[in-house]
């Protein structure tokens, strides 16, 4: 007779779940430490630098969840900042914010949702095309300068200020959440994501209109982009061709160490929200502490393996316990 | 009476590979239609066309009488026909209810999707196939006969009117299948026009109401039930073809056995306790429908698929469980897909039939040498290609296939096992490959052909095993066997 081993059931638990326990263990560690990581300066810090990355995460984790991916969101940040810089010297502020959105969406979004979604090609290779051509792009229009920018309170608060009590990049970062939490639960199209990630034959046969869900996950990733760099400008009150350059390592990163799986079909926004969160609470810990900023990417690298590994042994866990089971069937 | 559907003069070519040609079928509402051939005869094309995943190229389809043109799944959808396909087609990591609704079927309320609803109408749905499962529970978790009921119950849950079942039967056990049966006979007495394709004679025979025959991707024949028996759907599925013998086989049995598999299980339940050993100089032939795990239990031997129990043993030896003890003591495979397990598609000619020997010691490794045995074998062969460091890719499938086997007769095996070696490849080369297997056998190579059609079974075996749902059903010598033994083994009736 095998001994049956019950270990308390970790399936059940969100992917997250682990992550979330280490972050707080690490808040609680870090204020023990050093009480200046508690100061509500430092804290609303956290949120801030961690605002912009968790909103284009969220982007990212509607293309991963398909089994995509989009590798342009921090050139289309840049983009997205420049051509700010451009429309908000013509026009009223809310208009110019308007335009930027809608065109960076367009033209981003169109032309990966396209390229991926439509036509079917690979959507790293295009990605990393777009990555490009939005950088350049940037740096020919303003010949690789900083351009500054009188923001206004609107943009001002997306990006900085507060509203209220509140941070405003946490009220940004909180209705964006919500709203792709309730798009991806509660809505066809939600859902269609998933399915067209997990099993996209499966999707197609079932109705599931799988070229477009391809082709809408783009145009969202683009807008948040956009959003994201709208608040850039906000924060820095300048727009640089330079912005966001690499961001989008990081963002893959969190939205990996957050449960969403590269394959696509598994994954959520709560997880992104975490793991983003998660890098940034350890990135300032580690500067609070005077660690180099070296050992941050290292450490960086190192979460991610461990995530990674620790999924495989969760997974690899439940499919023995599958066989199990279903060999048990057969025998009755 | 007006059918429901009928298709007219349906061909279908994929690349030069004919799948099927002027083809014909009526449904009508109320009848559960089989459509009976042998592996490649093009029923799943057929399938695939009226649910609108492939396109035909010529032909019409009628539906109630007016021709339709589907671009896509969802315009046969929209007629209300739906395909529960061979291959999976459940998104793994989502809930069972949601496998259930897949394709906007879930209940909405005001604030979007009601999932409590949802789960609830699942459950129903489920209840009608005998199947209670947790509906929040992650489909992927569940037993391989469970996620199919989840997929036909995905059609019941769609409102289908004309439903297709691609083997629906294949990984259920004999309770399931009668509780499927009892609700493909309640949707057919509600006016559902049910098609089904089968492997298992008593099943078809239970079943249905009407039978249309293919064969070699040709209609053959339609009948309703009362006109068909055992015996009439198998003179129309198979050919028969003169028969001759090439080695007697008393002879070959007094050689010695230089395989022995014995009790050989698999950890996936594909096959279980499989035992036959082969002798020196000796071809045997592996009949069997696909699924019927043939694939897996020669690749088991080799080392590639995971195994439960069982010995493979050559000339005595046991050898253990990996490729390269198994390839050292002398069993080689010629794997069944050759884009995806056999071939280096961009590599050259050269570097593909060398690939096996890398392992040797330096000094047998100069360019010389091994330009001297890439000239060999080519001109053994007759390989046709322009040079040798042109892409394995630029070689026609025949080429291929002769570069592939060349590859495993450079680490002088003992035995060789070609699975579907023949596959898509043309007559010429085929009869080819079979001389080199005979020559290859008479100078005292045990070799076991794994294929899924007949004639070449019967052209090339001494000996010929036959596998059903992963038991071995038949080990018959050839004198001793007709082409409808090996149906009957391979479809699992008893004789």
């Amino acid at each position: 007779m095998k001994r049956v081993f019950k270990l308390p059931s970790l399936s059940s638990m969100p992917p997250w779940f682990g992550l979330l326990v280490l972050e707080v263990v690490l808040i609680i560690g870090m204020s023990i430490i050093q009480p200046a990581f508690i100061s509500s300066s430092n804290l609303s810090n956290i949120i801030r630098s961690a605002a912009i990355p968790i909103v284009l995460g969220i982007g990212m984790t509607f293309t991963i969840l398909t089994a995509g991916i989009d590798l342009s969101v921090g050139s289309a940040l840049a983009f997205t900042g420049i051509l700010l810089s451009g429309f908000i010297t013509h026009m009223p502020r809310f208009a110019a914010v308007l335009l930027t959105v809608i065109i960076v969406t367009a033209v981003v979004g169109g032309i990966n949702g396209i390229l991926i979604g439509k036509i079917g090609l690979n959507s790293f290779v295009i990605t990393l095309g777009t990555l490009g051509i939005f950088r350049g792009i940037s740096y020919l229009v303003t010949n690789g300068t900083t351009r500054t920018i009188d923001t206004g309170t609107l943009i001002n608060t997306l990006g900085d200020g507060n509203w209220g009590p509140i941070p405003g990049p946490a009220v940004v970062v909180i209705v964006v959440a919500l709203l792709s939490v309730w798009a991806l639960r509660s809505t066809y199209f939600g859902r269609d994501v998933y399915a067209v990630g997990g099993n996209e034959f499966a999707a197609r046969l079932a109705g599931v209109f799988t070229s477009r869900v391809k082709l809408t996950v783009y145009f969202i990733s683009a807008a948040l982009a956009a959003l994201a760099g709208i608040m850039q400008v906000g924060r820095l009150q300048s727009a640089a061709p330079t912005a966001g350059a690499g961001i989008e390592l990081t963002v893959v990163a969190g939205v990996l160490l957050g449960g969403t799986r590269l394959s696509g079909g598994v994954g959520s926004i709560t997880g992104t929200v975490i793991g983003l969160l998660f890098l940034q609470t350890v990135s300032n810990s580690l500067t609070i502490q005077g660690v180099s900023s070296y050992w941050q990417q290292v450490v960086t690298g190192v979460l991610l393996g461990a995530a990674v590994l620790f999924d495989r042994i969760q997974v690899s866990y439940a499919s023995r316990r599958k066989y199990r089971e279903e060999s048990n069937v057969t025998k009755e | 009476m007006t059918a429901s559907v009928s298709m007219t003069n349906i061909s279908k070519n994929f690349d030069a590979v004919r799948a099927l040609q002027d083809v014909h079928i009526d449904l009508f509402p109320g009848e559960v239609h089989t459509v009976a051939g042998e592996n490649g005869s093009g029923k799943s094309t057929l399938l695939k066309i009226l649910a609108g995943v492939i396109k035909q190229d010529e032909g019409q389809i009628l539906m109630d009488g007016t021709q339709v043109n589907f671009q896509g799944v969802r315009d046969s959808m929209a007629y209300g026909i739906t395909l529960v396909s061979q291959e999976l087609s459940l998104v793994p990591h989502l809930s069972v209810a949601e496998n259930v609704f897949l394709g906007h079927n879930q209940t909405r309320n005001k604030l979007g999707i009601d999932w409590k609803d949802t789960d609830k109408r699942a459950v129903e749905f489920l209840k009608r196939l005998n199947l209670e499962v947790n509906p929040r529970a992650e489909v992927s978790t569940l037993p391989q006969h469970h996620q199919q009921m989840v997929e036909i119950a995905r059609a019941i849950a769609s409102n289908t009117k004309v439903l297709l079942l691609d083997e629906p039967t294949s990984s259920l056990a004999p309770k399931e299948v009668e509780s499927l049966f009892a609700v493909v006979r309640q949707l057919r007495d509600e006016g559902v026009a049910v098609v089904m394709i089968s492997h298992r004679m008593s099943e078809m025979l239970d079943i249905s109401d009407r039978f249309t025959v293919l064969r070699d991707s040709k209609f053959i024949d339609t009948s309703t039930r009362a006109g068909v028996d055992e015996n009439w759907l198998i003179d129309r599925m198979v050919l028969n073809k003169p028969k001759k013998a090439i080695h007697s086989t008393e002879e070959l049995l007094k050689t010695e056995v230089v395989l022995e598999v014995k009790g050989m299980t698999d950890l996936f339940g594909a096959f279980q306790d499989v035992s036959f050993s082969l002798h020196k100089g000796e071809i045997v032939g592996l009949a069997g429908l696909a699924g019927a795990g043939r694939t897996e239990l020669v690749e088991a031997i080799v080392g590639l698929h995971p195994r439960k129990a069982g010995d493979v043993i050559v000339e005595g030896v046991i050898v253990s469980h990996s490729t390269r003890a198994t390839m050292n003591a002398g069993v080689v495979l010629v794997p069944d897909d050759r884009r995806a397990k056999s071939t280096i598609r961009d590599m050259s000619i050269r570097d593909n039939l060398l690939l096996s020997i890398h392992g040797r010691p330096q000094k047998q490794r100069s360019r010389r040498k091994e330009e001297k045995i890439v000239d060999e074998w080519v001109s053994k062969f007759k390989i046709k290609m322009s040079n040798p460091y042109a892409p394995i890719s630029s070689l026609s499938g025949g080429n291929q296939q002769k570069v592939v086997i060349a590859r495993c007769l450079e680490t002088n095996p003992k035995v060789l096992i070609l699975d579907e070696a023949t596959r898509g490849i043309d007559l010429g080369a085929k009869a080819e490959i079979y001389q080199i297997l005979r020559d290859l056998a008479s100078k005292g190579l045990a070799i076991l052909v794994v294929s899924s059609e007949l004639s070449e079974i019967f052209e090339i075996s001494d000996r010929v095993l036959v596998m059903h749902a992963g038991d071995l059903t038949a080990n018959l010598a050839r004198k001793d066997i007709s082409e409808s033994d090996v149906v009957s083994a391979a479809t699992g009736v008893r004789t």
